[in-house]
């Protein structure tokens, strides 16, 4: 290599060392930390949590989500996701704000340690159901659906706990209805673009349909809770 | 294929076959620096030398990753790991479409080198200038699935490429392409003859045809100025699919490529000194159309493919003409020789070639499984008109006190009886040859443990041309004329047409049909017997049928046996061992009785008895007996979930039945790959290669000047022990290469190197004097030596930044540099003189070279 040449490349190697690196801009779940926590610190944090999410997280009013029994890592996930304000406008951007991150950990493990009550709502009809779980065990491949339970479990409580990457995945499993439709439709409508796992879900909503959502919705909160 | 040449018959004479040989394993030690111009796999990809990747160097790897569900890249079934994906394109909405692509143009700057060197120029043509890298724009339609593509990219007007693409998903498929890809098969030729390139070669003022002194031609050699020969393809293709409905499928494709140029070719005129051998100019003017379609259909049990293929081959040339400069003088005291000059070539013929094929799969859902029936029938098919055996006018052969033609000169002969298609048995080729196939298959999992695998397939090539005879009804004379008359007009009676009542036995008079039926069985099972282990073994048979051939039966038998290994989590290990052997009926040394002239109804033996062609101890190495024994090691290691080592070792050992030809041919390699991709937008890789090959092969004399010997057995008087040699063909390649990509912000850079070194020998011995070209050089005894190592060198670096300047656009800025070191005995001198020990050369050889490109490209995304 000639000397002009080697200066030229030296001096664009330097430039691009001098280069500020590019912050991610979500927050990536495939690498997930077990969350460690204080649940009697948590338990003191969530008295304010109960006036939507009921007491000891199982939320008695529909569009609001049951937190009772979620796995603290996908609980802290949301909390951050609300304290980055980049979730729809909310009461709980505002609550989670002030939020430190060791309040955060606290939280989620004080939710993920309560118990998750049967809900109190009646069962949709069986027609229903059977679509629901249809769309959550065979997914709907003529609409490009894939089936539920390859993420969230075969009971819908998440996934086999082990890799990292499923950590952040939710347990579905008696969750309310009204607040799963909304999320669907967020989803969706792309309201929930700040993580790894609504990028998934972005793609995931877009081959439901109103009433497949719904069923899907109303199979889900049907399920009793899991035995622990 | 060329069927003329496929019924040819390989005769040295014994005296050269030393030497012929030597140079010919000589030749393939340095395979890799042969005029090849194959152009293998260009259909499959459109790229070139200064992107092999048609575009994806360009492209930005997304340091999202692979999927949004885990995390780093995902690894192949053997544990590798894939590249990561590129950053998708910011496409741009036009109404119901969306458009994306990239545009990418530049300069090339070469300020020092060798740019005219063949090996640096091949299948490239890198020039000081402006250049499109590449346009690639693409448009979609979400709403039915419509799209359109296309990619070009422009380095000189015979090094590019453009590819248009539409269709709609689910529906049709239409694509178009032309390409254009150079090749210089000599930066330094020095041809002596006007009209190079033409198919007429004529010496220039200062040569005289057939007349030409030593002085002479060096002279005109020395002044013609060195210049390139080369090659361009230019190819174009159309294809097109369509769906019928969701099962079926139909498709068709097209293509039609173009050879132009010239290159170095042969050109003999009998031994130098006698009369002289010279590398003449051949010249490529060619097309090959291809065509091919069918239906398809798949469907849940069934698959099914019914296609045809077809090809056809046209050379705009029958033939091309040279002049020698050469004198001839016969060395038989008396004889004079007649003064021959004018050469011909023929070039390949042209050809048609069908090829109907119908597939049928039925899938076995109780099995887990399934079964596949194809057969297939084609026809390749040659009619040229034929050009007359010999393009002289006078007389050749050898005159006895004059050259005048009469019955006091037998061994001269009359150029008008021979120089025109009516000296011929018939004016075309009527060339054909039939093709039939059958092959069915099985593949069956009756349980998650067990794979039950077989096949049995049956060939057929059969030769419907029927005799052709090499008779010439004007004289009623048989046989050929050989090397444009140059033989026998030197030496009395050599390559001389024979009559019918002659003494001469081994005359080739007709056309060998090569007909072949073959048989091909293998039966194998894996067992998956638990979850770290996979046990397989396979039984083969092939049964060869050939006819007109030394056997008419040549058996395979082989054992195949397979472990795949995966007790470590990280590690694949496979391991292969495959034993297998060729024997086969009697060997008969000499199966061409009935297409030499021993066979003509007068023939009368001479008084020793018919002259042998070669030793009953020769063994063809396709039709020898042989064991081979083979293992394949391979492992691949996952050292942690970004980094992978993979290692393989391989060992080919083949052990001939054979006192005479090929003994023993050995091959082994050796790999080490290592790479690491620590995040999406950085990659690391290096690798170590090493292969090698040892062929052992030997060959006997006859040790009779005449060639008159009637005894076939090794040791006899016709092939005694002292004329027995032997020949080590060694080869050893050494690889190594190192790849760097890696994202510092948004500044990109990438790197590499490439290593290739080649290494042939080869060294021989001998039982005596007699086993040499050249008796009298050497003292009596037996001997050795060895030729000078035949080396091939090439390094070759690269070092590219690209630099973001705005959204969109980016600059990148790269250093190519490639040297090439080649030491090749066969063009020692070369450099001095091209006219050595009376054989005239045109191509100088492959030269060492080194060669520094720098070039500076802006790529904007569209």
């Amino acid at each position: 290599m000639n000397r002009p040449t080697s200066l030229l490349l030296g001096a664009l190697l330097l430039a691009g060392g001098c280069a500020s690196a590019h912050a991610a801009s979500y927050i990536d779940q495939r690498r997930v930390d077990a969350v460690q926590g204080d649940v009697a610190a948590g338990a003191a944090k969530a008295t304010v949590c109960v006036a939507c999410h009921g007491p000891n997280g199982n939320a008695i009013v529909p569009a609001f989500p049951r937190l009772a029994g979620q796995r603290a890592e996908y609980l802290a996930g949301e909390l951050h996701k609300f304290k980055r304000g980049t979730r729809p406008e909310s009461p709980m951007t505002a609550l989670a704000m002030p939020l430190t991150d060791e309040d955060i950990r606290n939280l989620a493990v004080y939710f993920a340690a309560q118990t998750h009550t049967p809900s109190t709502l009646p069962p949709p009809d069986s027609q229903t159901l059977a679509r629901g779980e249809a769309l959550y065990r065979q997914g709907d491949p003529a609409r490009g659906a894939p089936p539920c339970q390859g993420c969230h479990g075969a009971d819908a409580t998440g996934p086999e706990a082990g890799a990292e990457h499923y950590r952040a995945w939710p347990s579905l499993r008696g969750q309310n209805g009204d607040y799963l439709v909304q999320r669907l439709q967020n989803y969706r409508d792309g309201k929930l673009k700040d993580s790894s796992n609504d990028f998934v879900m972005h793609g995931v909503a877009q081959t439901l349909d109103e009433p497949s959502m719904r069923a899907l919705a109303s199979y889900l909160s049907s399920l009793p809770p899991a035995s622990r | 294929m060329n069927l003329l040449s496929a019924s040819s018959r390989s005769s040295f004479p014994p005296r050269r076959a030393l030497a012929a040989a030597c140079a010919g394993v000589a030749a393939m030690a340095c395979s890799s620096l042969a005029f090849a111009d194959s152009g293998i796999g260009v259909d499959l990809w459109r790229g070139n030398k200064l992107d092999p990747t048609a575009g994806t160097r360009s492209e930005t790897p997304d340091e999202n990753g692979t999927t949004w569900l885990k995390p780093g890249q995902n690894r192949s079934p053997t544990g590798n790991l894939y590249l990561g994906p590129f950053t998708p394109p910011q496409p741009e909405q036009y109404g119901d479409w969306r458009g994306y692509g990239t545009l990418e143009v530049g300069v090339l700057m070469v300020p020092t080198g060798d740019q005219r060197n063949a090996l640096w120029n091949r299948y490239a043509d890198w020039k000081e200038g402006p250049i499109l890298g590449l346009l690639d724009y693409t448009l979609e339609r979400a709403s039915d699935g419509t799209y359109a593509n296309f990619r070009g990219s422009r380095i000189s007007d015979d090094d590019e490429y453009y590819q248009a693409t539409f269709g709609r998903a689910g529906a049709f498929k239409v694509q178009a392409f032309v390409r254009d890809m150079p090749n210089i098969v000599s930066g330094n030729a020095k041809p002596v003859w006007n009209g190079v390139g033409s198919n007429r070669l004529t010496l220039p003022s200062g040569l005289t045809p057939g007349g030409s002194t030593p002085a002479q031609i060096a002279a005109a050699s020395a002044a013609a100025p060195e210049r390139t020969l080369s090659v361009t393809r230019e190819k174009q293709g159309l294809s097109y699919s369509m769906f019928l409905t969701p099962e079926w499928t139909a498709y068709a494709n097209v293509t039609d490529e173009q050879r132009r140029g010239a290159r170095p070719y042969g050109g003999s005129f009998f031994f130098p000194g006698l009369g002289g051998s010279m590398e003449t100019v051949k010249p490529i003017d060619d097309s090959t159309i291809n065509v091919n379609g069918g239906f398809r259909y798949a469907g849940a049990a069934w698959r099914m493919d019914f296609s045809y293929s077809g090809s056809f081959y046209r050379d705009a040339n029958t033939r091309y003409t040279f002049e020698s400069p050469f004198v001839m003088a016969s060395p038989v005291p008396g004889a004079l020789s007649a003064p021959v000059y004018q050469g011909q070539m023929s070039t390949e013929p042209d050809n048609d070639y069908h090829n109907l094929q119908a597939t049928l799969t039925r899938k076995l859902p109780s099995l887990n499984g399934e079964v596949s029936l194809s057969a297939a029938a084609g026809r390749m098919q040659q009619d040229d008109t034929l050009i007359a055996p010999i393009d002289c006018r006078g007389v050749f052969g050898v005159g006895f006190g004059d050259l005048q033609l009469g019955p006091q000169n037998p061994l001269l002969g009359d150029c008008s009886q021979w120089n025109t298609p009516a000296a011929l048995s018939r004016r075309s080729a009527k060339m054909r040859i039939d093709t039939s196939m059958v092959d069915a298959r099985m593949v069956l999992n009756p349980t998650s443990q067990w794979t039950l695998r077989g096949n049995v397939k049956y060939d057929r090539q059969d030769y419907r041309t029927g005799d052709y005879l090499l008779y010439n009804p004007l004289t009623g004379q048989y046989g050929y004329i050989a090397e444009n008359g140059s033989q026998p007009s030197i030496i009395p009676g050599e390559g001389f047409p024979v009559g019918r009542f002659t003494e001469v036995g081994n005359m080739r008079i007709r056309n060998i049909p090569l007909d072949i039926q073959t048989v091909d069985a293998n039966l194998g099972a894996d067992w998956k017997f638990d979850d770290k282990n996979t046990l397989g073994v396979t039984f083969g048979y092939n049964r060869y049928e050939p006819t007109h051939r030394e056997r008419s039966e040549i058996n395979d038998s082989s054992v195949k046996l397979t472990w795949i290994n995966r007790s470590l989590d990280a590690l694949t290990l496979r391991v292969n061992y495959t034993y297998l052997k060729q024997s086969g009926d009697r060997y008969d040394y000499d199966p061409y009785e009935e297409f030499v002239s021993a066979s003509l109804p007068g023939y009368t033996p001479p008084a020793g008895g018919t002259p042998v062609i070669t030793t009953s101890a020769m063994r063809k190495y396709d039709m020898s007996s042989f064991d081979q024994n083979k293992l394949d090691v391979m492992a691949t290691l996952a050292l942690r979930d970004d980094m992978t080592v993979s290692a393989s070792a391989r060992l080919d050992r083949k052990s001939y039945d054979a006192r005479i030809g090929r003994q023993d041919y050995d091959t082994g390699s050796a790999t080490l790959q290592w790479e690491w991709q620590p995040a999406a937008t950085t990659n690391l890789s290096a690798f170590l290669g090493y292969d090698r090959s040892r062929l052992k092969m030997s060959n006997v004399n006859d040790a009779l000047e005449n060639g008159a010997g009637t005894d076939p057995s090794l040791g006899g008087p016709t092939y005694p022990y002292d004329a027995q040699w032997w020949l080590r063909d060694k080869q050893r390649n050494y690889y190594a290469g190192a790849l760097f990509d890696h994202r510092i912000g948004r500044v990109r850079v990438d790197a590499g190197w490439n290593y290739t070194y080649s290494r042939g020998t080869d060294s021989y011995r001998y039982a005596g004097p007699d086993a040499l070209a050249y008796p009298t050089t050497v003292p009596p005894g037996p001997g050795s030596g060895a030729f000078s190592p035949m080396v091939y060198r090439v390094n070759s670096f690269n070092l590219g930044v690209t630099i973001p300047i705005v959204e969109r656009v980016s600059l990148r800025v790269f250093d190519y540099y490639e040297r090439g070191r080649v030491d090749d005995w066969h063009y020692l001198g070369f450099d001095q003189s091209r006219y050595i020990g009376g054989m005239l050369y045109t191509d100088g050889g492959p030269q060492s070279y080194s060669n520094n490109v720098v070039g500076m490209l802006v790529n904007v995304k569209l």
